[in-house]
């Protein structure tokens, strides 16, 4: 592809994600405005009937009230009242919090963005290349030469599949804290800070390892194996791979050059769409393990009523994932020649 | 009459297939498990009135068999009274989702223009869009007047989107074929093409998203509720699990009351998936080597 077509697709795609961030603020816009209950009113008598509430200060409340009338655009016309919440969550904006009153709302998200981000990044790749690697290979030698064992792999599964990350996060917890004691109970095992210290890896890892497992074991044996395997039975009877065959290639080739190959290319574009729901389910894993990641915040801010703080969480959810899905349609003219040639 | 033997005949051929099977074969055990809660004591549905500090104990009678809570209540008509609401939640959903799903992807397809380009358009935002958040904020709101119908409604606003792009792709392809130019020429009408001409082909596979989309719905009601964000004074077997790891039944090794719920959760979506497995290998044969 020339470079002005290059341009041309990424602005494409550039425009596309503004398009989608905005009618999905606008979504959220109507849904706040057609609410029957007064945002505002209910966060302000949360507030003050929260235990958080030590500055029952009127002008604080009233600052309070200020900005939350402001953040939900409730001054002005129904067009200046649009713009301005566009406004508000376009630049991450969203006043002071309630749970830890006067810090802002992007303070406490910054601070909770890296440990999502670390979990999120890496079970998502890893599970991708074990999930894949394993669906492939085993599919590969199950019909070149049979065998029970991806018999066997296969009904794990299909159990496995339909599973959310925290039904497989509470199993992992009966089965590794406490039949066989081996991981600490989740919540205890040491504060863990960006610290750069021996003691602080070693209680992240113990602290991290068993979320990043119950989303692994699910993501890589869930979808990821089952739909390598549909894709390699399909790409398996195609003509190209009967021709490779017939001309007495070796398996090892075979299998990296034509199928894999292929593969990856499929299951870049499956990685896309799921991205929204693998986000979704690692928020409610941190709940489940108290980790000091977004999850958990929101969780504290749904439980004292503080609806600035998960709007925060929630626009930045809708802008994260709507980038990703960007990078990887971004990534995909150059390993899929197919789209670059177009 | 025909129409009965037509699905009595259906159902038989349905069975030959293993993963059908097996997953029917779990979803009734569940059902006949759930039916029991026409037998608990109605007291329990206000339970919250109960006293809230007895100690747990571990089957004591036939109706403590699988032991009691933390306010007395016993394990086992909790989890039948949550089998039945949850199955209620994800059913609802599914009637509401799943058909308009149908419906708009039909329309897209058959319509094609502004009104395909406007339902696509929205239908790939509420996809891009991660759901469970979105969910949240509604749910928010909407706590004060949250019912087992309201988290259904909440939940349908986002997972229609999926079916629809996907029935659009059928009818495409069904559009182009030439028995449909026929129909379009010996003057159909619209609506008759739609009904004689498109919607049997879609029939199994909107069985199949009918299944999947209870599915769908049970675990984003068991989402929020571990978030506390349910219909926490009903049972269902989300908040089931909610008030157990309230109570630190993880803490306190009160297995009896976590392990429960989370089995049938299990089970139930192990089955469901099998169900709409089988479904679509039923209609589409191609799948079936895929075993």
């Amino acid at each position: 592809m020339s470079s002005r077509k290059m341009m041309l697709y990424i602005l494409m795609r550039v425009i596309i994600l503004f398009i989608t961030v905005v009618t999905a603020y606008s979504l959220t816009f109507l849904l706040l405005k057609f609410m029957p209950l007064d945002a505002v009113d209910f966060v302000i008598s949360q507030f003050i009937t929260s235990p958080a509430a030590v500055y029952q200060d009127p002008i604080v409340i009233n600052t309070l009230k200020e900005g939350l009338y402001d953040l939900f655009g409730l001054k002005g016309t129904l067009l200046e009242q649009y713009i301005s919440f566009l406004r508000r969550v376009f630049i991450f904006d969203f006043g002071p919090s309630i749970i830890s009153f006067p810090t802002p709302v992007t303070d406490l998200i910054r601070n909770a963005l890296p440990w999502t981000i670390g979990l999120l990044s890496f079970t998502t790749l890893m599970s991708w290349i074990i999930g894949n690697l394993l669906g492939t290979i085993t599919t590969f030698i199950e019909i070149e030469r049979g065998g029970v064992a991806t018999k066997f792999l296969q009904s794990i599964a299909i159990v496995l599949y339909p599973i959310p990350y925290y039904i497989m996060a509470l199993v992992l917890i009966f089965l590794l804290t406490y039949l066989i004691p081996i991981f600490p109970l989740p919540g205890a095992g040491g504060i863990i800070t960006f610290e750069f210290s021996f003691e602080n890896i070693i209680n992240i890892i113990r602290r991290f390892a068993l979320p990043a497992l119950s989303i692994l074991i699910i993501s890589a044996f869930g979808w990821n194996y089952i739909s390598s395997r549909t894709l390699t039975l399909n790409i398996v009877s195609e003509d190209f791979s009967i021709y490779a065959k017939l001309r007495a290639l070796p398996d090892s080739i075979i299998l990296k050059k034509y199928i894999l190959r292929n593969i990856l290319i499929s299951q870049i574009t499956i990685l896309a769409l799921h991205l929204g729901m693998i986000f979704s389910g690692a928020l409610l894993v941190e709940v489940i393990f108290a980790l000091p990641g977004l999850g958990t915040l929101l969780y504290k801010a749904i439980n004292s009523g503080d609806i600035s703080t998960a709007l925060g969480v929630l626009s930045l959810s809708i802008v994260a994932v709507s980038v990703a899905t960007f990078i990887i349609d971004l990534i995909y003219p150059i390993i899929d020649p197919r789209v670059r040639h177009r | 009459m025909s129409f009965l033997k037509l699905v009595e005949k259906n159902i038989a051929s349905l069975m030959l297939n293993t993963k059908f099977r097996i997953g029917f074969i779990l979803l009734i055990f569940i059902i006949i498990l759930g039916s029991f809660s026409i037998f608990s004591p109605p007291y329990y549905k206000q339970w919250y009135k109960l006293p809230i500090d007895q100690p747990p104990r571990l089957s004591t009678g036939v109706l403590y068999i699988l032991g009691t809570t933390t306010n007395g209540r016993s394990v086992f008509y909790i989890l039948v009274n949550a089998i039945i609401n949850s199955l209620v939640i994800g059913l609802f959903t599914a009637l509401i989702a799943s058909h308009i799903g149908l419906f708009a992807g039909i329309g897209a397809g058959v319509k094609g223009g502004v009104v395909e380009k406007v339902i696509m358009f929205l239908a790939d935002v509420l996809i891009v869009i991660p759901a469970l958040p979105l969910y949240i904020l509604l749910a928010m709101f909407l706590r004060k007047i949250l019912t087992i119908y309201t988290i259904g409604l909440i939940i349908s606003i986002t997972s229609w989107a999926w079916p629809a792009r996907q029935v659009r792709a059928i009818v495409m392809s069904l559009r182009e074929r030439e028995y449909m130019l026929t129909a379009k020429l010996s003057g159909m009408s619209l609506m008759k093409i739609i009904m004689s001409e498109i919607f049997p082909h879609l029939l199994g596979w909107h069985l199949a998203n009918f299944t999947n989309t209870v599915l769908y719905s049970i675990a984003s009601e068991t989402s929020l509720a571990i978030l506390g964000l349910s219909i926490l004074q009903e049972d269902t077997l989300g908040t089931m699990i909610y008030w157990a790891l309230q109570y630190g039944a993880l803490y306190r090794g009160l297995v009896w009351w976590i392990i429960p719920p989370v089995a049938i959760i299990i089970l139930l979506f192990a089955s469901l998936y099998m169900i709409s497995l089988g479904l679509s290998e039923y209609i589409n044969p191609r799948l079936r080597k895929l075993r």
